[in-house]
């Protein structure tokens, strides 16, 4: 009687039409996060899984050398991506932004996720081509006699890596941007000229500030997904460009030892997380004051 | 007339083939409060920006305090604006919207400058409100936070943009009779621009009316009001009635001439201006300088007949429409509602005083 009453109310209805999309997230997100999870404490003992709770695996990944150095990296060159792409993207939004004509905006930002209609991969390798020792940038160079030997610091290493992903990354740094710029009163310019700013002092204090929201969207947008990134390093990266996520794949594939894998995608996952909540924490003063 | 502080210098101002101003010419003297008023489109916002140097001019000259403006950023430029939006900061608290100005006065120290934000924000009737998030202010705070923080700088003009078309009618009456008050108080030039004539009315020392980037008058608004020089600047002031006319005979300064429904009557050749009448000579005159009389009462103005069409109430008033006995199209008449004086009814036939000083004649 009262299950027949409570699949009549409003919440039971609610949960019933949700249920479809909240299984397949349940499945897709949390279920894979759990075992990894679950993973994470338990150990490989040869062949089979020893499904007892230890933290072994996490004192071996945050004392071993080589973990720890993969992991440094990676946030060195997330953060040297992220720096590179955002301070590389303002410009670009503020200029469609505020100096395309309205009416041809769209077009602008259309062309701008031209790039995308392109497999990554294929701009992996596209880089490759360009980067390399015969390829388009040496070969350009020596040929107008700029340098004489093939620069060998762009390919195959960490600034491969940097270059690339500030590449795969740029449309995604531009939109939030250009949307924060966007939303910017542009009355709010005039008014600062009108009580005495110059037009540099009135980026300062008032464009860069309105916009902060939309740079530390930015940041976390690219910041997050580079981390982990496992495509680019293993293309471009050389020996000395791999980062954390190769290692994981290495340790669940080719060592088999898929616990050490789950520890080590635990603690990147903490670090982004850590990182990611200082910006949203900054994010929040700068949305202070804004709708 | 004392150096103005302003002179505006055949000023035009071309958008690629639209003309937005066609040849401004105009002085604005020390501490006046002058509008420009017209409807949306006629060039007023442009002028106004072309006075706090955010538009250049095509040609013509700018003059803010004897001199000329001419290729001055608005930064630099001894005035200050209050716009429409108000574009209040929102990631500043009000004192810090109040102080922004501020930062490039070097003279003073972080007192001196909190002094006088506080100073500033009691003359608009904000203190204590420099803590709070801009974005928390009501639309009549914003306003005052926008006028603190252009005043505090001391122009020596100060822009207004249509600083009252956001608010509600009661705040609006409110902030008219306030702007009066603080631009008497601060004694600098108040240049405000406005659709609403009745805004305009209340609160200039001399209104500008402007129709397609032309200043089509230019008058204290009492003469504005009783004799517009056009057809079209009496339209869009106040409501005005019109009556075809035809001129009789013109000797000296007198004009006899021939009105529908008011009959044969002689006027000054100053109720006649010049301007062009816009459809045939047609005479014009304003609901209140017609009165209806009731039974037994009397008048030493002219009388004519008529029946009464319509009726507006409107609490202290009423308006009439009367079909003049003669005349094709009925005219409005304004009569206060006074204690005791019934309003009167569809189909009265009515007489009606009225004085022939009243009239203007467009032609």
């Amino acid at each position: 009687m009262k299950l027949r009453q409570y699949l009549r109310s409003d919440a039971a209805r609610g949960y019933l039409l949700v249920s479809p999309t909240a299984l397949y997230a349940l499945l897709l997100l949390a279920v894979p996060l759990a075992a990894i999870f679950a993973f994470s404490f338990w150990t490989q003992d040869y062949l089979t899984i020893d499904k007892t709770w230890t933290l072994k695996n996490y004192r071996e990944a945050l004392s071993e050398p080589l973990y720890r150095e993969l992991m440094f990296r990676s946030v060195r060159i997330s953060a040297a991506v992220t720096l590179a792409t955002v301070l590389l993207a303002f410009p670009i939004a503020y200029f469609v932004s505020f100096h395309v004509p309205k009416e041809r905006k769209s077009l602008w930002i259309f062309l701008i996720t031209i790039p995308f209609w392109t497999s990554y991969l294929i701009r992996v390798f596209l880089w490759k081509v360009i980067l390399g020792y015969n390829g388009v940038l040496n070969t350009t160079l020596q040929g107008v006699g700029i340098i004489d030997e093939p620069l060998t610091f762009i390919l195959y290493n960490a600034n491969a890596v940097v270059i690339t992903l500030a590449h795969a990354f740029a449309p995604f740094a531009i939109l939030p941007i250009f949307v924060a710029l966007e939303k910017i009163d542009r009355s709010l310019l005039e008014a600062s000229l009108d009580l005495g700013e110059s037009k540099v002092t009135t980026f300062f204090r008032v464009t860069l500030p309105l916009a902060m929201p939309g740079v530390i969207a930015a940041v976390l947008i690219v910041f997050i997904p580079t981390i982990g990134d496992y495509v680019t390093p293993r293309l471009v990266g050389g020996p000395n460009g791999l980062m954390i996520a190769n290692m994981i794949q290495t340790q669940f594939l080719k060592l088999n030892n898929a616990p050490m894998g789950a520890t080590l995608a635990v603690l990147a996952m903490l670090i982004v997380t850590a990182i990611s909540l200082v910006f949203v924490g900054l994010n929040r003063k700068f949305l202070r004051g804004q709708k | 007339m004392t150096q103005p502080i302003i002179e505006l210098r055949d000023v035009q101002k071309h958008y690629g083939e639209y003309h937005a101003l066609r040849g401004i010419t105009a002085d604005i003297g020390q501490g006046e409060f002058f509008s420009l008023l017209g409807p949306s489109g006629c060039g007023k916002t442009t002028l106004l920006r072309t006075i706090a140097g955010f538009e250049g001019v095509t040609s013509g000259a700018v003059l803010i305090d004897g001199k000329d403006m001419a290729g001055v950023p608005a930064n630099l430029r001894p005035t200050n604006m209050v716009f429409q939006s108000y574009a209040i900061f929102p990631h500043l608290t009000v004192a810090e919207n109040v102080g922004y100005g501020l930062r490039r006065r070097t003279d003073l120290n972080r007192q001196a400058k909190e002094v006088l934000v506080g100073e500033a924000l009691e003359m608009v009737g904000l203190d204590g409100f420099g803590k709070r998030a801009a974005h928390a202010l009501s639309g009549g705070q914003r306003q005052r936070v926008a006028l603190a923080r252009a005043l505090i700088l001391k122009p020596k003009v100060l822009l207004l943009d249509e600083p009252l078309s956001a608010l509600d009618k009661k705040m609006r009456d409110q902030m008219q009779v306030e702007l009066i008050k603080l631009q008497r108080h601060v004694g600098i030039t108040f240049i405000l621009v406005t659709h609403d004539q009745e805004e305009a009315l209340v609160m200039s020392d001399r209104i500008a009316v402007m129709f397609d980037g032309e200043i089509a008058q230019m008058d204290d608004p009492e003469v504005l009001y009783r004799r517009p020089n056009s057809r079209r600047v009496a339209d869009f002031i106040g409501v005005m009635n019109f009556l075809p006319a035809s001129v009789l005979s013109e000797s000296g300064d007198r004009i006899e001439i021939e009105v529908n429904g008011l009959g044969r009557v002689e006027i000054g050749t100053d109720q006649a201006p010049l301007a062009g009448a816009n459809g045939g000579t047609s005479v014009g005159f304003r609901p209140e300088t017609l009165t209806i009389l009731y039974e037994g009462q009397t008048s030493n103005d002219h009388i004519a007949q008529g029946v009464v069409e319509e009726v507006v109430y409107y609490g202290d008033m009423t308006y009439y429409d009367v079909r003049l006995d003669g005349a094709e199209t009925p005219v409005r008449i304004s009569m206060r509602n006074l204690f005791g004086r019934p309003v009167l009814e569809i189909g009265t036939r009515a007489r009606i005083a009225w004085n022939p000083g009243a009239l203007v004649l467009f032609r």
